[in-house]
């Protein structure tokens, strides 16, 4: 049975995590790197980069890298227009439809551009799997965190690139809830726990009862437009409005600037002060230098940090508890190593904070507890979380009416009767919503409902009852049954942020149908490495037999013509896209050279073993 | 209104899909194969979490049996089960989930038993709508007081004189809801120790309890006209709890 892993997909970086003998464990590169930056790109050719060299290619090609996307996730382009401003990429959309990225000549969704990064995710964990000589390392199963106020869109849309990226999405789970798992693991005992996390895009708070090994949410609050990204956001600004004369705003511009700024926000959780420093490029000529403060910082950040408050108190007070209440506080995200955001969390409940475990692994970890939990059948540890937002439907006047409360334990239902306005109406339209306003216009759209096929009655007489379930996942489902008739009706839905079925089966394909042209110029580049291979150990030899003068007692009659020949053949069609000629010119130098590699090699063996004992060897 | 409770325990049987025995309706494992029961026609919260159906409950009894219950049904242990079973954990942990969030709080416990004893919502929007006989005067001198209050303001009194009058309308109100949460308090007490024979005393005391609910869910809009009318004086200070974690907030 294949494994199930767990996955951070974060705003700035990913990473992904694994359960062995119920013992989360972090899968890293060859140099220990855990954090895949949650950056793609797309090559001139249409090759897709991901990670550190998308990072790269942000200065070098930013107009055909994207960054952060998961603030798009599940959003409509009315939400976005504030970030689109300084990104390097193109954001479009219809009103009241999904966010379209454009990288110069090709178009995405946020699911599709997240499905690259969990595709190399998955790529990673395979390869780590298969190092350790697993027979059945592929991965297509997994669990996969959001921050947990992220609305039923944002965890479709996350559902969605799971899919698109050939994973089963086992469970969503929330962020703050995942990192709770990863430190209940240490210490299980009972008491309340407050998940203060400040991620890179995202700010979520989470209080928590433990006890029996039973984690239960008792309420949530956050803001999914607040991270890590807002600070950058904010001294980009700072050192745009500082660079006098003609502001050079190009992409590359602000790219280099973001760098910077990031590098030195970086500086400020370990230092009293730094520079802000620019080197001189052909995109900003003169290169920049400023000191800046903790405390410069920290003034320009702070009203940033205050908004991070009042979900903190307003969870507090939905959980029906005062911060002393709170027995244990856990840091979570990588903008709480900033010591202001430390100091004012330490100042609302009166306590210091976690932070034992790496805030930028934590998360990763639960996910793979939770994976663990799903796959292994062992009952020690539940967790029972919450919906973030009310759920209503819309009713006459535009005012909502609520049938799933905010703080609910999930899975929640909750049913509402419907009925007819005509004689025979066959249909009834109902609007679903999200969030805690009394107006329809004031709450988020998730949904269009289209029940069908009513039973021909006079105005008023059919009951329609229209069920709503919020599953495990946070994530919501629509029945509806006539019941006097006891006919179940068909639902179609529209949902109002999120992909369709069909679109995301349409992606799903161009996806495989890409991901064979990926695949492809992958192996037309492992063709050409072993083609390089052989040309270099090739070449070594013929360099050697002609420096030491042994070409006559290496080589048989017209046998270093045919290798010259083989050689220079393979070098011609080593630079051109056809895999299969490269592959074959390659096979015909080895032909032509076997009888040569098998000397030197008996030659370099005799050479080892001469003095030597039969016994030594 | 119907007098007659409905008889909730009914002698229907729950059938288990995957063996086709019967069980009983309070249980949640079939009986003969062991396999989670479809939800079907259920009970009620009361016997669902098999606590008897009082108004008095142990908070602490309550929590644990919602543990040890979403540990059998939770969806997390059911990933590798039948469809039908997956079904019917996802049912069952949905209705423990609305079966405890509405014993945990007295008020709601309250509602629910008078639901299941067939007695008309104590929510419902006509109930609201109308003011209960024995609050008029208390209505009818507040919203003299807020009518006051208002040409006050628009006069340009101080926000501490406006406050002050404020605090002095609503003092009889609180004054009145003190007095509910005692008679809510009483009743259910009462219920409690009523015998199951004596039917139409019980009844009694539902209808009693069901009017103290209207009356209080009155109570609580006239606190909350008052609170809007006071926020427009100042910026709300620190969030404070809210004792009664009841209903949505604006």
């Amino acid at each position: 049975m294949s494994r199930v892993v767990g996955i951070d997909l974060g705003t700035t970086n990913s990473l992904v995590a694994y359960a062995e003998n119920g013992r989360p464990i972090v899968v890293r590169d060859d140099n220990g790197d855990a954090l895949v930056p949650s950056v793609v790109s797309v090559g001139e050719d249409g090759t897709i980069f991901v990670g550190r060299e998308a990072q790269r290619r942000l200065l070098t090609a930013p107009s055909r890298s994207v960054y952060s996307v998961k603030r798009f996730m599940g959003r409509g382009i009315e939400d976005v227009q504030e970030d689109a401003g300084l990104l390097p990429f193109t954001v479009s959309g219809e009103r009241g439809g999904v966010v379209r990225i454009g990288l110069v000549d090709r178009e995405f969704t946020p699911p599709e551009i997240s499905a690259f990064v969990l595709r190399e995710l998955k790529h990673r964990a395979e390869e780590h799997f298969r190092q350790h000589g697993e027979f059945d390392f592929e991965i297509d199963r997994a669990v996969i965190t959001v921050p947990a106020y992220f609305n039923d869109a944002q965890r479709t849309a996350t559902r969605d690139a799971g899919r698109l990226a050939g994973l089963e999405v086992l469970r969503i789970i929330n962020e703050p809830t995942a990192a709770s798992l990863a430190y209940g693991l240490d210490k299980r005992d009972r008491g309340t726990i407050a998940v203060y996390d400040l991620g890179g895009g995202t700010f979520d708070i989470s209080i928590l009862k433990v006890e029996d090994g039973v984690f239960q949410v008792l309420s949530t609050n956050g803001d999914t437009h607040l991270g890590g990204d807002d600070i950058d956001r904010l001294l980009v600004e700072a050192v745009l409005a500082d660079i006098a004369g003609p502001k050079e705003q190009e992409a590359a511009t602000v790219e280099a600037i973001r760098r910077a700024v990031i590098q030195a926000k970086w500086d400020l959780s370990e230092v009293e002060e730094t520079e802000i420093r620019i080197e001189a490029s052909p995109s900003s000529r003169a290169g920049y230098r400023k000191p800046i403060t903790r405390a410069e910082f920290e003034q320009l950040i702070r009203p940033l940090v205050d908004r991070t408050l009042a979900p903190c108190r307003q969870a507090l007070a939905d959980a029906g508890l005062q911060p002393t209440d709170i027995d244990e506080v856990v840091l979570v995200g990588g903008s709480t190593r900033i010591p202001l955001v430390r100091r004012m969390v330490e100042e609302l409940f009166g306590r210091a904070p976690h932070s034992e475990l790496n805030p930028d692994e934590v998360v990763a970890l639960g996910a793979a507890v939770q994976a663990d939990i799903l796959v292994s059948g062992r009952r020690e540890m539940l967790l029972l979380d919450v919906t973030p937002l009310s759920l209503g439907i819309e009713t006459m006047g535009g005012v909502v009416s609520k049938i799933i409360l905010r703080n609910s334990t999930i899975p929640a239902s909750g049913r509402e009767m419907f009925t007819t306005g005509v004689d025979n109406q066959t249909g009834v339209d109902i609007h679903v919503l999200q969030g805690e306003r009394e107006l329809a216009t004031d709450c988020r759209s998730l949904a269009h409902l289209h029940l069908r096929g009513i039973p021909a009655m006079v105005a008023g007489l059919p009951r329609i009852e229209v069920r709503f379930q919020i599953d495990a996942n946070g994530i919501l489902s629509v029945s509806a049954r006539e019941l006097r008739t006891g006919i179940e009706q068909a639902i179609e839905v529209k949902p109002s942020y999120g992909l369709t079925d069909q679109e995301v089966e349409r992606m799903l394909i161009e996806s495989f149908e890409h991901a064979e042209a990926d695949f492809e110029a992958r192996l037309l580049i492992e063709a050409r490495n072993e083609a390089e291979s052989v040309i270099q150990a090739t070449e070594k030899v013929l360099r050697r037999s002609d420096t030491e003068g042994t070409a006559s007692e290496l080589f048989e009659s017209g046998e270093r013509e045919r290798i010259d020949a083989a050689l220079a053949e393979l070098k011609h069609v080593m630079t051109g896209t056809e895999r299969g000629i490269v592959q074959e010119k390659t096979h015909a130098l080895n032909d032509v050279t076997q009888r040569l590699a098998e000397t030197t090699m008996n030659r370099t063996v005799r050479e080892a073993l001469a003095g030597r004992n039969v016994k030594d060897v | 209104m119907s007098p007659e409770p409905i008889p909730v325990r009914a002698s229907s049987m729950l059938e288990c899909r995957n063996c086709g025995a019967g069980a009983p309706l309070d249980e949640h494992f079939c009986p003969q194969c062991s396999r989670i029961l479809a939800l079907g026609r259920h009970g009620d919260y009361f016997s669902f979490l098999g606590v008897p159906r009082k108004l008095a409950l142990d908070g602490a009894d309550l929590e644990r049996r919602f543990r040890d219950l979403s540990r059998k049904f939770h969806p997390d242990y059911f990933y590798n089960a039948s469809a039908t079973e997956r079904l019917a954990s996802l049912e069952r942990s949905s209705y423990l989930n609305d079966a405890f969030r509405a014993l945990r709080h007295p008020v709601s416990r309250i509602e629910h038993l008078l639901a299941i004893e067939g007695l008309p919502s104590a929510r419902s929007e006509e109930g609201t709508a109308k003011v209960p006989p024995s609050l008029l005067e208390e209505v009818f001198a507040l919203n003299e007081e807020l009518d006051e209050i208002r040409e006050l303001r628009e006069s340009g009194a101080a926000p501490e004189t406006l406050r002050a009058r404020l605090e002095k309308a609503r003092a009889p109100i609180e004054t009145k809801r003190a007095e509910h949460e005692r008679q809510l308090q009483e009743l259910s007490a009462r219920w409690d120790a009523q015998d199951t024979a004596m039917a139409a005393d019980r009844h009694a005391t539902l209808e009693a309890l069901r009017e103290r609910l209207l009356e209080r869910n009155y109570i609580n809009n006239l606190l909350a006209t008052i609170e809007r009318e006071g926020s427009g004086l100042e910026a709300p200070g620190s969030g404070h709890g809210n004792p009664e974690a009841m209903g949505p907030k604006p």
